[in-house]
């Protein structure tokens, strides 16, 4: 299994699980001398209870659920009086609880630790994201499920799971882990007073009187007099008329605040000043633009954000004059009180490239990089134009509109 | 690869993109991974460091490792079903990450929200701030390891107090986290005057413990050695890179969404601004602690003035496709425990325009971890782990 992205990994059938139970070598052996079987069989039971009773985790908790992940090892839920320490290294670990997403670029690594661990092991996928990939699913970067590159034992579904559900599941795996060395392979319920003691140690701020359903009625209530209070229209969708009928929110506005700010934007280009976009300035003067606005007080970089425009479209939706285009949003902010966003866009021709931003604010660097993956705008002159999100031999610009959302990466699709 | 042929870079900042050929006819250098499974990355984050000897010349982290393809997703999503997609990128406060993408598709449709939901989303997004800040000390307490009594010890008592809010999270939406309370126009569960008695003790009980922490942090000299003076981050360059929040402000800079441009209810609750001069990890770490206090105080004040009325006003979402936008950009941002996140959106994509065109998120861990690569050279290895810890990044929305 090579680390840099190129795929090889096994693809892991039903029937597999049997043969990887593991057993000592010289078990056999040891069981074919006569009168000796007494003994070993004992010492195997006494190292059975050993083994089930101090399964050590290896947290591979890469988003939500390591959060989840935590909080059972934590104060209230205390996954240490299973038993169960949570370890950082693979060396030292006989479960793998894989919590949460797992993507292309990491399942590699995931399969490395896997095979790091000594045996006896185990894996436990804990929530929806590590069992199927749960809404990210069909989305490029993402694996379907970690069953695809490793033998799972415990599905953990939750989105996250709670600590006690995790806490099950460790159970769970405990009476497989039994039944196991017993050459068994159903895995029943585990018995009633070990699921007791899931009970969390420290109680519920507010356990027995629990009145949701008190509380969906009042929103329900709420929102029947909040219709009947506010009429409003249907939401035709021009925010130009959305406007018109209630002022705007008290935040800071995509439109120029202030007058010299807009002479600002024309004496770099800028032709029209829409209400509901940025303007557009011309990509040669536009470093030259931010560099105006950093010295008038715009110190702050906010954002950077391109956007790809198929033939057909344009800023006021379908418009059969518009060719193939890339608009590149910026935003800057001034610092202190009543903080002001002074925000433009460029618009570039497929294959056109823009002067970088890194020598007037330096976090432009990140902000064009991610651009760059994602959508394949070029900054010239930037020190470091490497893909920052997707794995460097990754083919296309995803957040093109051209780009397929499921676009296949075998064998993991 | 095109990197390092041009180098443009200015003298105004240490070059971060050092050519290390030069480096390595030396034969001194040693290149360390550090990730993407670290237990000190906060996640799935990757470093690689060259070092000489324990002195680290040169870091060029490696994000991505959880790039979900979330904005490609929300292309996919009508409006309303993007709430709970959202949840999911800072995962340690879901509640002001589903109040930046309500806000933005507020603005862009012109929806005004009640008083109520204003002040809900505010108290909401600080008894959130409350429980990132501790999870923030916690994991940083665990990343400087064995000197603070194993580490764990800090850890373990800033969890105690994180499950009381997310306790009372649970009683209000019936989610530990993933709440899927945020809807365009306001929220969609009410609390109930009993939820405001159990927020009030559970507030007494983090204000009374607070001492406690303070001593095995701030106010313990190995934490004090561990921290001071690590990562110093100059204040303009914190701007330039886009770093806001608790890591900006540790920079002396005075600026904070809550106060420079109110959104929710902060145009009538004002907040104090928490501001430290060192730039240097303790500094980062002072300003959430004393951060802590300032929202505990802001909570009661909500709860104090929390007004009577409706908690929605736009219709009731009854179908999917029902919110639908023709055209327009907008962004918005709030104040998250993590700084400024905001969304950007171009309306008008999907069937019947009840999608987005383009949905871009402003993730202020991006931004703070965009600072890795100036803070690193010249600290120590194990300088490292206190200076990623102390930025408190959330590899949900670094990567999205």
């Amino acid at each position: 299994m090579a680390i840099d992205g190129k795929i090889s990994l096994p693809v892991v059938g039903p029937g597999d699980e049997r043969e990887r139970t593991y057993e000592h070598p010289l078990y056999k052996q040891l069981l074919s001398v006569p009168g000796l079987s007494l003994g070993v069989t004992s010492l195997d039971a006494l190292l059975t209870w050993g083994l089930r009773n101090s399964l050590w985790v290896f947290p591979m908790a890469t988003s939500c659920c390591g959060i989840e992940l935590m909080a059972a090892a934590a104060s209230r839920v205390d996954l240490d009086r299973m038993g169960t320490i949570v370890r950082a290294t693979p060396r030292q670990a006989d479960v793998m609880v894989v919590a949460g997403t797992i993507t292309v670029k990491m399942a590699p690594r995931v399969k490395k630790l896997w095979d790091q661990m000594p045996e006896p092991k185990w894996a436990i996928a804990m929530g929806s994201c590590a069992i199927s990939g749960d809404f990210y699913r069909d989305l490029y970067p993402v694996v379907p499920g970690i069953d695809t590159f490793l033998p799972v034992d415990v599905y953990i579904p939750g989105c996250p799971p709670n600590p006690e559900a995790l806490m099950h599941g460790l159970l769970r795996l405990q009476e497989k882990v039994r039944l196991q060395r017993l050459g068994q392979f159903a895995t029943p319920e585990p018995r009633p007073a070990l699921l007791a003691s899931t009970k969390p140690s420290i109680p519920r701020l507010n356990d027995p009187e629990r009145e949701a359903e008190t509380n969906e009625q009042q929103t329900a209530d709420a929102m029947k007099t909040a219709d009947s209070a506010v009429e409003r229209p249907e939401a035709t969708g021009s925010s130009a008329a959305s406007e018109a009928l209630s002022p705007a929110p008290a935040l800071e506005g995509t439109t120029p605040p202030a007058s010299w700010l807009e002479s600002l934007f024309a004496a770099h280009g800028a032709l029209a000043f829409p209400k509901d976009a940025p303007p557009l300035i011309s990509a040669d003067r536009h470093v030259a633009l931010a560099r105006a606005l950093q010295e008038r007080g715009y110190k702050q970089l906010v954002y950077i954000a391109a956007s790809h425009w198929l033939a057909g479209r344009g800023r006021a939706g379908a418009d059969a004059s518009e060719t193939e285009h890339f608009e590149v949003a910026f935003a800057l902010r001034t610092v202190g009180r009543a903080s002001q966003l002074a925000s433009w866009s460029v618009r570039l021709e497929p294959g056109q490239s823009l002067p970088t931003l890194t020598e007037v604010f330096a976090g432009a660097d990140w902000q064009e990089r991610e651009q760059w993956d994602l959508l394949g705008v070029k900054f010239s002159g930037h020190p470091d134009l490497r893909r920052i999100m997707m794995p460097d031999d990754w083919e296309g610009h995803p957040l093109r509109k051209d780009y397929a959302a499921d676009t296949h990466r075998a064998p993991w699709r | 690869m095109t990197s390092m042929q041009t180098p443009t870079h200015t003298l105004k900042w240490p070059n971060p993109h050092l050519d290390m050929a030069a480096f390595e006819a030396e034969g001194e250098l040693m290149l360390l991974h550090l990730g993407p499974q670290h237990p000190s990355t906060h996640g799935v984050f990757r470093i690689d460091l060259y070092l000489d000897g324990e002195v680290i010349v040169k870091a060029v982290p490696f994000a991505g490792y959880l790039h979900r393809g979330v904005e490609k997703l929300m292309e996919r999503l009508t409006y309303v079903q993007q709430t709970p997609i959202v949840d999911k990128h800072d995962y340690v406060a879901p509640m002001t990450s589903e109040q930046a993408l309500n806000v933005a598709f507020e603005k862009l449709l012109g929806v005004e929200v009640p008083r109520r939901a204003r002040w809900l989303r505010s108290l909401f997004a600080e008894l959130q701030r409350i429980a990132s800040h501790l999870l923030a000390l916690g994991t940083l307490s665990i990343d400087l390891g064995g000197a603070l009594g194993g580490g764990s010890t800090l850890f373990i008592h800033c969890f105690r107090e994180r499950e009381l809010i997310m306790d009372l999270f649970e009683e209000v939406t019936g989610a530990r986290f993933h709440y899927n309370t945020h809807t365009i126009g306001g929220n969609r569960h009410d609390v109930t005057p009993e939820w405001a008695a159990h927020v009030r003790s559970a507030m007494k009980t983090i204000l009374a413990r607070l001492p406690e922490y303070d001593s095995m942090s701030i106010d313990n000299s190995i934490f004090i050695e561990r921290t001071r003076g690590v990562g110093v981050l100059d204040g303009r360059l914190a701007l330039e890179l886009g770093v806001t929040g608790p890591n900006l402000r540790a920079c002396g800079v005075d600026h904070d969404l809550r106060r420079d441009a109110p959104f929710h209810a902060y145009d009538e609750v004002p907040v104090n601004v928490i501001v430290e001069q060192g730039g240097d990890s303790l500094a980062r770490v002072l300003v959430r602690v004393r951060e802590v206090r300032e929202s505990i105080r802001l909570v009661e004040v909500l709860l104090e003035g929390l007004p009577e009325g409706p908690i929605c006003s736009y219709r009731p979402i009854k179908l999917v496709g029902q919110v639908k936008i023709a055209s327009g950009q907008a962004y918005a941002a709030i104040e998250t425990p993590r700084g400024e996140l905001g969304t950007f959106v171009i309306a008008g994509g999907g069937e019947g325009n009840a999608s987005p065109y383009r949905l871009k998120f402003r993730p202020p861990s991006l931004h703070s971890l965009s600072a890795l690569p100036y803070l690193l050279p010249g600290a120590t290895l194990s300088d490292a782990v206190t200076i990623l810890g102390s930025l408190d990044p959330i590899m949900g929305e670094v990567d999205r």
